[in-house]
């Protein structure tokens, strides 16, 4: 989660993620930020983020990225 | 079947009388019955291409399933004795086998596409290159009928068998179940394009009659046929007329066709909009949007989600975010980070991905280089915007700019909604050069009109009192335009009606069904014909 943290702070630091619950829905990201998210999250966790995660639901918030990160660690 | 004729209100009629007559589970099919006739309608002979689209789909999506399925079980039955390893391997045997599935699906679809629509293209770039080296150019024989929605068919459908590769969804059992989801009539003219998981639902669930269904689906339709019939058919001509001539019109009078062109697309395409998905409302159906008040948005990047909303998202899902995030961009990405700095690298990717998304949206839009242009020019926009947001947003600082300011986000609205006036002008008038033609004229014309007349030349004897009215109520129109979707930034429009007494609904449904009555039709030569039906 920390490691997480610093990747969005690092992206946009005026948001305050630990809270959001609407990253995408409340354009609070954009598709280019989401873009650079993919990869460093793929380079933190080492995990290959298909384009089949790429949905609203899996960035609205923290938790979510989260739970995408472990969906495909079990998965690879 | 005109969209805007008798015939097709009397056939949405008998459509929705049937559908609320047949017991719930069995009403998909009234749908599905109507979409094939309303197919027929424009061409027996053309339906083949949509029925070859809709077997390959099914099929394919059906073995890739199959595949996902055994494969599951296997792992499920030999959960003890099969090592990561082993798994790993065989999960790899399976993509390989479910990636060859869908290539192969993607080449026979996009490829029926790229003959109907990009053959003449094609040959005519290559006779141009040809020619350079001397030789004789190949003469173009080719004739082909367009099949009717083609281009949104095709995309609709590859989205789907993307979705059921990457397992965001199952394939569907039943080939009449996915013949209505690729053909569902309302949308296959002009869109939106849908995802299998949101029509799907909203196709196969049991809609029950409800008089408010009802009610905002008729009051959407007539707006729609307001929109499309009172506003864009009557400047339709006025438009194609500055279009055709502007060499002999000054700049003043080109500039105003061009901006009555950004008030014509609009009231055209969201007008289709609003009488398909006012229809699917009667039906209990709800559509995906395509528009959300483009033309009050900020930049360009903006104004491309907020148009053709359902178009930008499919490129989004299927061609901007598989390149963006592909292994070979990524690391392109990285290497740009070292070379070019941090900041700057990390557009890269993205920028990448935008160039591919964007020509090929010009593409999809028309067989030309004009349209290629276009495509390139918003892309163009976009990537700069990218690249030079630190420095924008240095200068904001800088002149103590607030960001939510009424007067910056004003300046911003109207800046954009002239940038998107000249790009989309400019595949309209026909070449590329007579686009930049256009262009040059708004500001080098040497004429000055001295009459309105002369101000307005598309417009035969100005001063008689039909073309006053017409000319009037083309103006309230737009303004009303305007008005409602300054409304609809607090509330939907019709619940906002709603809190009016009956009479004064009933005055407007009345006013709004005169107006499309004495200036819709008889102001209509080509009522019907959509502008992105041509897509």
């Amino acid at each position: 989660m920390e490691e997480l943290l610093e990747i969005l702070e690092e992206i946009n630091p005026d948001i305050d993620y630990e809270t959001a619950t609407a990253l995408i829905d409340g354009k609070m990201l954009d598709s280019f930020s989401i873009v650079s998210l993919v990869t460093e999250i793929s380079d933190a966790f080492d995990i290959e983020i298909s384009p089949k995660y790429l949905v609203p639901e899996n960035f609205n918030s923290v938790q979510a990225m989260m739970k995408m990160i472990e969906t495909i660690q079990d998965e690879e | 079947m005109s969209i805007t004729s008798v015939t097709f209100i009397l056939f949405l009629l008998v459509t929705v009388v049937l559908y609320y007559l047949i017991p719930g589970k069995y009403r998909w099919l009234v749908l599905l019955a109507s979409s094939m006739f309303f197919y027929m309608m424009s061409g027996v002979s053309n339906g083949i291409y949509i029925l070859i689209t809709a077997l390959s789909t099914f099929g394919s999506a059906i073995f890739m399933q199959k595949i996902a399925d055994s494969q599951k079980l296997y792992f499920k039955e030999n959960k003890e004795s099969l090592t990561r390893e082993d798994k790993a391997k065989i999960k790899k045997k399976n993509n390989s086998k479910r990636k060859t599935l869908l290539i192969l699906t993607l080449i026979l679809n996009f490829g029926i596409l790229c003959v109907f629509k990009y053959s003449h293209f094609a040959l005519e770039q290559f006779n141009n290159a040809i020619s350079l080296f001397g030789a004789q150019p190949i003469e173009d024989t080719m004739k082909f009928i367009i099949p009717l929605g083609i281009s949104f068919y095709t995309f609709q459908s590859m989205g789907y068998l993307a979705d059921v590769y990457w397992n965001k969804i199952s394939a569907e059992k039943n080939f009449l179940r996915l013949l209505l989801f690729v053909s569902f009539f309302p949308q296959i003219t002009q869109g939106p394009i849908s995802s299998f998981e949101q029509l799907g639902k909203e196709l196969f669930d049991v809609h029950e009659f409800s008089y408010k269904n009802y009610s905002w689906g008729i009051q959407r339709m007539m707006w729609g046929f307001f929109k499309k019939m009172v506003i864009a058919d009557t400047l339709s001509p006025w438009v194609y007329d500055v279009f055709e001539n502007y060499a002999q019109y000054s700049g003043i009078t080109t500039l105003i066709g061009a901006f009555m062109y950004s008030v014509l697309i609009y009231a055209d395409f969201s007008g289709y909009m609003d009488i398909v998905c006012g229809f699917c409302e009667v039906l209990g159906i709800k559509l995906t949007e395509n528009f959300d008040r483009p033309y009050f948005s900020k930049s360009i990047a903006e104004y491309w989600r907020r148009w053709h909303i359902s178009l930008g998202v499919w490129f989004k899902a299927y061609i901007y975010y598989p390149i963006a995030v592909s292994g070979w961009n990524k690391k392109l990405g990285k290497f740009s980070q070292k070379k070019l700095g941090k900041t700057f690298g990390k557009t890269v990717p993205a920028s990448v991905a935008l160039v591919v998304v964007w020509l090929t949206t010009g593409l999809w839009h028309g067989a030309s280089m004009a349209y290629v242009a276009w495509g390139g020019v918003n892309g163009l926009f976009i990537i700069l915007s990218l690249w030079l947001e630190p420095l924008y947003d240095k200068c904001k600082s800088k002149l103590k700019i607030r960001e939510n300011a009424t007067w910056f986000r004003a300046f911003q609205t109207i800046r954009t909604f002239i940038l998107v006036t000249f790009i989309k002008v400019l595949p309209e008038v026909g070449t590329l050069s007579e686009g930049f033609g256009l262009w040059k004229n708004i500001f080098t014309s040497k004429i000055i009109p001295d009459s309105w007349q002369t101000l307005l030349p598309f417009i035969d004897n100005i001063y008689d009192d039909h073309s006053l009215r017409t000319i009037n109520v083309v103006i309230f129109g737009t303004m009303l335009i305007f008005i409602t979707s300054m409304i609809q930034r607090k509330q939907p429009i019709r619940q906002f009606l709603g809190k009016f007494p009956l009479i004064v609904k009933i005055a407007v449904f009345l006013v709004m069904f005169f107006l499309i009555v004495y200036f819709g039709i008889p102001a209509s030569g080509n009522a019907g014909g959509f502008m992105y039906a041509q897509f």
